[in-house]
């Protein structure tokens, strides 16, 4: 099948000069005008690459996952996918429409009703009035405003104005659809409804999918573009290409130092941790001002994952366990069960109600499991078993 | 569900263009203009229906801005501050019908050059046609003027004036003047996004460029103005549509052929412009 995105060796300069920008554009514009090449592929003064050497194809029932840090170049590369940046070098090929969930309600004018911004942004959208019309009752249902139909805008509130923007967008039928981290708006049941709505879309368009949820891009993509710098790190299969992304953050997140407040009487001055297969255990040893050494405490560790995401906590208190006074505490974690990656541990020292917080060390260490990477996963139950049973008699 | 094959391409490099002709500008242009002209009238539309939503005036808005100054200018004639000329008609009739013609252009160029800047950003995330916007914005003068054109022929009524048959055409008359309109409109729209200095140095530029083109007055005969005048192709275009539309007849034939010649030549190249521009302007936004 051909594919519907095709991406030759682009690459996208920017100037870091506004003025010297502005001068550029005009050359190159006069130059274009005269018939003359610009030979956009050279750098002049003051000009970088925002992108550099791109390559993918997403082919209709793909979805290609773009991911990296902030300035990697992933909208850049949404832009130009979009006809709105024309590329420096190399060769953009889009086949069909294409629809971009990037802005949503762009063109709603505050003064108008919704009925009538649904016109205004589908003809910005690209769609006919014949198509509007056909998916009028559509879009509404989706959007789920009610009787804010026949009323301006500006009423709206920020989370029914955001679903109208995305029920239109959603309803111009694309072949080629570009998302934006857009999904992270609207309420609970809303965002449920754009995932299925997406997952309904997947079968007939190609989709990009620029995020910073990995979870969201282990559900939903198939390959996944690891951009760094504006080039390209990884790219290939989801699973592979999020722990790629997880391992460059935390070779970073290992520099950082140790962060630890300490207000209370109750410190933890030495830590030792093992870890053997799916068992971690860890001694500390705490100390205490002599004037309180009487004072009871609970300790509670929680777990991070590589993209900052607390998902496991382990609390004394909850356990109805009060240590007092210095000494030896050993917590010892028999089944940890978690994905391939890197994981960082904070613990923290509370008084013997919960209630005040004397201590906290962040970053205290951090630990690397490695086994068979699943996308989308921290916990991951390797010792989990499925069979087949044998299927249940049917009543006579 | 059609297969990928029988879907419209879109290829992105750099130099498109002259790698596929230069010659292909105008087809190009051509195409994008019909195929998104619905989108055009739902820019115009919600852009009309916004500006007069919470006015109890609304569209008569329109019929007040020329009453306005033209009543000034009947005031200070009347109290002898200064000498309006002679005019062929009664000069309410003449002096209204030359505001509602020489708005199309002012209205119209200010209108258009604000469109690019006023989309902020959603000309930066959304990829459709930015002259369907333009073009918008332009339109919302002739709106303006057809309400005109009406108080035009009621004040004909009111003095007693029959116009020629040439009023019914008015529009088709001032078709040179929309042209050269609309071109200025996209190069000042794309030179407003550059910098904005153009937006407020327009408006200034307008008032000025009013008293300096005899609408609201007869040419005078002689002297400097008369010689500005005479090198001035707005005279023309605004000028020669009145009197043929009040009186039937002009003798200022050969400076509209010559204006409308430069107000079309004027057209052809701010579009062409616009459109090698518009997306390295839409970088710079």
């Amino acid at each position: 099948m051909e594919p519907m995105i095709r991406v030759e060796g682009v690459a996208k300069k920017f100037c870091r000069n506004l003025r010297r920008s502005m001068w550029y554009g005009m050359r190159d514009i006069a130059r274009n005008a005269a018939g003359l090449r610009t030979r956009s592929g050279l750098l002049r003064k003051d000009e970088f690459w925002a992108l550099r050497g791109i390559d993918l194809e997403v082919k209709r029932g793909e979805v290609l996952g773009v991911i990296g840090p902030n300035g990697s170049g992933k909208s850049t590369l949404l832009k130009l996918l979009n006809g709105i940046y024309w590329p420096d070098a190399g060769r953009v090929s889009v086949r069909g429409r294409v629809g971009a969930l990037i802005e949503v309600g762009a063109g709603f004018h505050p003064m108008l009703s919704g009925r009538e911004n649904i016109y205004v942004n589908g003809a910005v959208l690209g769609m006919s009035k014949k198509e509007i019309d056909a998916r009028f009752d559509d879009i509404v249902a989706f959007a789920d405003i009610g009787d804010f139909l026949d009323m301006p805008v500006k009423h709206y509130s920020s989370g029914m104005f955001v679903r109208l923007g995305f029920a239109v967008a959603v309803h111009c039928d694309p072949d080629v659809l570009l998302i934006d981290e857009i999904l992270a708006v609207g309420d609970m049941s809303f965002r449920r409804r754009c995932y299925n709505r997406i997952d309904e879309m997947k079968k007939r368009c190609a989709i990009i999918l620029v995020s910073h949820n990995m979870f969201q891009i282990g559900r939903i993509c198939s390959t996944t573009l690891f951009l760094r710098q504006g080039q390209t790190r990884f790219i290939g299969s989801s699973a592979r290409g999020i722990l790629a992304y997880y391992e460059s953050v935390s070779n970073n997140a290992n520099n950082e130092d140790r962060e630890i407040r300490s207000e209370g009487p109750i410190r933890m001055v030495e830590e030792k941790h093992s870890l053997d297969g799916n068992r971690l255990e860890i001694d500390f040893i705490m100390e205490t001002d002599p004037e309180h050494c009487e004072i009871p405490y609970g300790l509670s560790l929680t777990l991070l994952d590589a993209s900052d995401h607390l998902f496991a906590q382990t609390n004394s208190l909850f356990q109805q366990r009060v240590f007092q006074g210095p000494g030896r505490v050993r917590l010892t974690i028999p089944g940890l069960n978690l994905n391939h990656g890197i994981y960082r541990a904070n613990l923290m020292v509370y008084d013997a109600g919960h209630s005040r917080l004397f201590s906290m060390y962040r970053n205290l260490f951090s630990f690397s499991v490695s086994r068979r990477f699943v996308a989308g996963a921290t916990v991951y139950f390797e010792d989990a078993s499925w069979e087949s049973l044998p299927n249940l008699e049917s009543k006579p | 569900m059609k297969e990928g094959t029988e879907l419209p391409l879109r290829t992105y490099e750099p130099d498109n263009l002259i790698a596929r002709g230069w010659w292909r500008i105008f087809p190009d242009i051509l195409r994008e203009l019909w195929a998104n002209r619905w989108l055009t009238f739902q820019l115009f539309r919600r852009d009309f229906l916004a500006l007069y939503k919470q006015s109890a005036f609304g569209i008569f808005w329109a019929v007040l801005i020329p009453l306005v100054s033209v009543g000034t200018f009947v005031l200070l004639n009347r109290s002898g501050v200064f000498r309006l000329g002679d005019t062929s008609v009664p000069y309410p009739v003449f002096a209204v019908l030359g505001v509602a013609n020489w708005q199309v252009f002012s209205t119209g160029v200010m209108g258009a050059s604000n469109s690019l800047v006023r989309a902020g950003s959603m000309i930066m995330k959304i990829n459709f046609s930015r002259k369907s916007l333009v073009i918008a914005a332009f339109s919302q003068c002739l709106a303006a003027f057809a309400v005109q054109w009406l108080l035009a022929l009621l004040l004909c009524l009111l003095f007693g004036v029959t116009p020629s048959i040439w009023i019914a055409f008015l529009p088709f008359l001032l078709l040179p003047l929309m042209l050269t309109t609309l071109g200025l409109g996209f190069i000042l729209s794309i030179l407003n996004g550059i910098m904005r200095d153009v937006g407020n140095a327009l408006g200034v530029l307008m008032t000025f460029l009013m008293f300096l083109t005899p609408v609201l007055y007869p040419r005078p005969a002689s002297g400097t103005l008369s010689r500005i005048t005479a090198l001035n192709p707005l005279y023309f275009l605004v000028s020669v549509p009145r009197d043929l539309a009040l009186t039937g007849h002009t003798t200022e034939w050969s400076g509209f052929w010559i204006s409308s010649l430069a107000g079309v030549i004027i057209f052809l190249v701010c579009v062409c412009v616009f459109h090698l521009a518009e997306t390295r302007v839409t970088e710079r936004v």
